[in-house]
């Protein structure tokens, strides 16, 4: 069943069993993740009529554990920013209590932030990629939305570890997510990026205040630290992020499923019709951008992975003098659903995707730094496969966040 | 000639892994077309890969055949091109590291000398799929067979240390007998296991410098890799002598005309870090255990054979070149056979029998102890050649003992004089006219006489014995 908010809708979404970790809770995934069965387009006429033939290892994982599959969301193309995703809508609305989003720039927590619940990017090699339809795969990952830590953390503790369909993942042994349910008990600080508080404006730099001040009032001691290379993650994010999206969506090409154009003389022209005729303008720009510097300027793409290393090294030594980093999750005005131009989707994940860039896990939570009504944001982000520590942090900030929750549709 | 060739060759060698090299799919792409596809190989969404330990083991013994030294860390990269061929716009292949580097292998010159080819390195890849083109009616119609693709290959490089078709072809031959003694690869140019390209250019005789290369494909057998690189440096000498300039492009051989033709070559992009294949750390443990592996190269066992069993160079060479070969012959050897006639014979009578009947020492029925048991009848003067060809041949195809086919086939050897003399003085009696000549001095009848008696004797007769007895009567 489609609807203008579904792109798929499961008609008996009861699940097998009943006495899992998620057992009565409602989840609706996108149509990037796979679920045997259902329409798997990721949002693309690349990928017309293609239905999953398994279910991805997440999803395998959620239906074992009892969570009612409610259905798939509409996305943007490819899962590339949040232009027509309704999985906001849709918890909002009250018809799921959980959602996943991919978060390949930060969609997931600004997703989160627009429908006043908790939004998780988990750290990368956390969860398995297996039978996401991705395009980025050093940056996305499954995010998570959730009106409760319980919902994200019950969700990660479900879907994380190990899976041998997923080789990239990590050698390390996956955290214990007991830790997780317990707020932080220990002093805890905060380090607040000089150089992204300057880039706010005057009223987001208010909101954000309040925020810190909610976060001070929960027992977080909130300190001032320099990352003189900030604004190079937007950057590194857009040339390394384009180059693997125009790599991984070459698989796009109408011979074997998706949109073939009926028209072409030989199979090159069948490839240049087809591939013209299925993506949408943003995904093409930015697939052409990413082709440039594949082929054009390579040196410039070698240079952003030089630059990403020093990005992951550097974030990881501050959180070495702090136990997290405090960013707002969004700007005011530039709304990642009307976002249309490549420049205006980095500009509106502007501060959620330095976790994308380094891997590392990052919470949004709800309702602390609003102004006039709008939720900028509080963001946290901490050390790569440390989630629970960052989860229980959230525990600990819960109730206050839940105390001044103030829903926006 | 003024001009100098220097050669190098790019190799791709199918490896004999059970799996494909990112997937489960049995490596087998002769199957019928698309049967041995999944969701990986074929690229649908979300199918991640994941490396086949058993391909990349085998992919190591053979650098370290090549005396290749395994890096301790190698990574994949996806090579950018679009091409039905390809079911997912690039090729994962190794490309900024590759598994090994610096190798050689030891080649005869034409001159007789060893000559050292250095090899510049080894990366692994995956295969491509197959393209069928066929006509539907009038319409010409592209068919995509992924059965092949996804399996695993390594690329061999070489250094452009080559100078003649004669070099290139040592290098090819000596190559594959080490990487088939390895048992990671079959190594058949005919069946395409084994891929040659070359890339050949010519400079003034006595220069150093490298000039502008030309690539050729599609040699489908060792002689044609010779014959493709004389006729390519004949053109070159042609186009220099005429002034026109030698531009980078790519030619392929066709077998039947004998000659090359430019081909329109495939648009080749870069090669980014592919972030989804792990990278390879190899552990000094894992690589002890591969080295174990590693068989007694040809090379020393043909040195050992020189030594151990008193073989002539050429003998111990031909017996060392297949590893099946060189383990009948020595299986054969432990059975108590002197070293030189078991070479001379499975070099002269053994192999071509074999060929002829289309089975390998592997799957014969001809075991080493039956071939031993055989050879020792000739020995002890039981049965004589000629009898031991007849009993070779049935030993293929039989599954009696060597024994047993020499008393069924009456096949032993004649010694009882007095039967030989009989014989003798029967043919005398018959041919009085051809004894007068050789009493006159034509020593050739004697060879005459003897031919006939052996036919009489159904080739039984012990020929040493004959050639005595009929030595005797004529003088």
């Amino acid at each position: 069943m489609v609807s203008e908010i579904y792109t798929h809708k499961n008609t008996s979404p009861k699940p097998c069993a009943n006495n899992g970790l998620l057992a009565g809770r409602r989840v609706v995934i996108q149509p990037n993740m796979s679920a045997c069965g259902w329409l798997s387009d990721a949002g693309s006429p690349a990928l017309e009529g293609f239905v999953a033939l398994e279910d991805a290892t997440v999803v395998a994982r959620m239906r074992d554990a009892g969570a009612e599959l409610v259905g798939s969301s509409r996305m943007s193309e490819l899962g590339f920013g949040l232009a027509g995703d309704t999985a906001n809508r849709i918890l909002s609305g009250g018809e799921a209590d959980i959602a996943l989003v991919t978060d390949t720039m930060g969609e997931a927590r600004v997703a989160a932030a627009g429908s006043a619940v908790f939004g998780f990017k988990p750290s990368f090699g956390m969860v398995s990629r297996s039978g996401l339809v991705g395009l980025v795969p050093s940056m996305e990952c499954y995010g998570i939305l959730g009106k409760k830590m319980e919902d994200i953390i019950d969700t990660l503790s479900v879907i994380a570890g190990k899976d041998k369909d997923d080789p990239s993942m990590p050698d390390e042994t996956f955290p214990d997510f007991a830790a997780a349910r317990k707020p932080l008990k220990m002093p805890c600080t905060a380090g607040v990026l000089k150089e992204c508080v300057d880039l706010l404006q005057d009223r987001e730099r208010k909101a954000f205040r309040t925020g810190l001040a909610r976060l001070e009032e929960a027992g977080l001691t909130i300190r001032e630290v320099n990352f003189s290379e900030f604004d190079l993650f937007r950057v590194v994010h857009h040339i390394v992020a384009s180059v693997e999206a125009s790599s991984s969506a070459g698989k796009y090409d109408g011979v074997r499923y998706g949109h073939r154009s009926s028209s072409g003389k030989n199979w090159n022209e069948m490839y240049l019709n087809s591939r013209g005729e299925s993506f949408g303008s943003g995904i093409k720009t930015f697939l052409f951008q990413g082709a440039y510097f594949q082929f054009e300027s390579y040196p410039a793409f070698e240079n952003a992975c030089r630059n990403r290393r020093r990005l992951v090294r550097t974030s990881a030594d501050l959180l070495g003098s702090v136990d997290l980093l405090v960013f707002p999750t969004r700007r005011l005005e530039h709304d990642a659903w009307r976002a249309a131009t490549i420049n205006h989707i980095y500009d509106a994940f502007l501060l959620t995707l330095p976790a994308n860039v380094t891997g590392q896990p990052s919470l949004h939570v709800p309702s602390l730094a609003l102004h006039a009504g709008t939720d900028i944001g509080v963001q946290l982000v901490g050390l790569r496969l440390d989630d629970p520590r960052l989860l229980s942090i959230g525990m600990k900030l819960s109730s206050t966040a839940q105390g001044g929750a103030s829903h926006e549709v | 000639m003024k001009y100098e060739a220097v050669i190098g060759l790019e190799i791709h060698v199918q490896l004999n892994s059970a799996t494909k090299l990112f997937c489960d799919c049995p490596n087998r792409p002769g199957d019928e077309p698309n049967r041995n596809t999944c969701p990986i190989c074929l690229w649908l969404p979300g199918a991640l890969p994941h490396l086949s330990q058993e391909a990349l083991e085998k992919a190591a013994l053979a650098c370290l055949a090549l005396n290749c030294t395994i890096q301790p860390e190698s990574a994949f990269d996806q090579k950018v091109y679009y091409y039905p061929d390809l079911p997912k716009g690039f090729q994962l292949s190794q490309h900024h590291k590759p598994l090994a580097k610096n190798g050689w292998v030891d080649i005869v010159r034409e001159d007789g000398r060893i000559k050292r080819l250095r090899i510049h390195h080894i990366h692994m890849e995956e295969d491509v799929a197959k393209l069928v083109h066929e006509m539907e009616g009038k319409t010409p119609i592209s068919l995509v067979d992924f059965s092949r693709a996804g399996t695993p290959l390594i690329e061999i490089v070489s250094e452009a240390d080559m100078r003649s078709p004669h070099e290139a072809m040592e290098y090819v031959k000596t190559l594959r007998s080490q990487l088939r003694y390895t048992g990671s690869a079959e190594c058949s140019l005919e069946q395409g296991t084994l891929r040659v390209d070359a890339n050949i250019s010519l400079r003034p005789r006595g220069s150093d410098e490298f000039n502008t290369k030309v690539e050729v494909k599609n040699m489908n057998s060792i002689r044609n890799v010779g014959d493709a690189i004389a006729y390519e440096i004949v053109r070159q000498t042609h186009c220099l002598e005429k002034g026109e300039p030698i531009v980078l492009h790519t030619r392929l051989w066709d077998p039947e005309k004998r000659i090359t033709s430019p081909m329109r070559s495939k648009f080749s992009g870069p090669c980014v870090p592919d972030p989804s294949v792990p990278r390879i750390v190899v552990g000094k443990d894992w690589l002890i255990e591969i080295q174990g592996r590693l068989p007694e190269m040809p090379g020393k066992k043909s040195e050992r054979f020189l030594r151990e069993y008193g073989l002539t160079p050429e003998e111990a060479a031909n017996m060392s070149f297949e590893r099946d070969l060189s383990e009948f012959f020595e299986a054969v050897v432990r059975q108590g056979l002197p070293p030189r006639k078991v070479a001379g014979w499975m070099t002269t009578h053994l192999v071509p029998a074999l060929r002829d009947h289309n089975q390998t020492v592997r799957d014969t029925l001809l075991t080493p102890v039956r071939f031993a048991r055989l050879l020792s009848m000739l020995e002890k003067d039981i049965i004589n050649a000629h009898a031991g060809k007849e009993v070779l041949l049935q030993l293929l195809s039989s599954e009696e003992s060597p024994e047993e086919i020499v008393e069924k086939g009456h096949l032993r050897q004649v010694s009882d004089t007095t039967e030989l003399e009989a014989l003798i003085d029967r043919i005398i009696a018959e041919h009085p006219s051809d004894v007068e000549d050789f009493r006159k001095g034509n020593a050739k009848v004697m060879g005459f006489l003897m031919g006939l008696a052996m036919k009489a004797s159904q080739g039984k007769a012990n020929p040493k014995l004959l050639k005595e007895i009929l030595t005797k009567r004529l003088n």
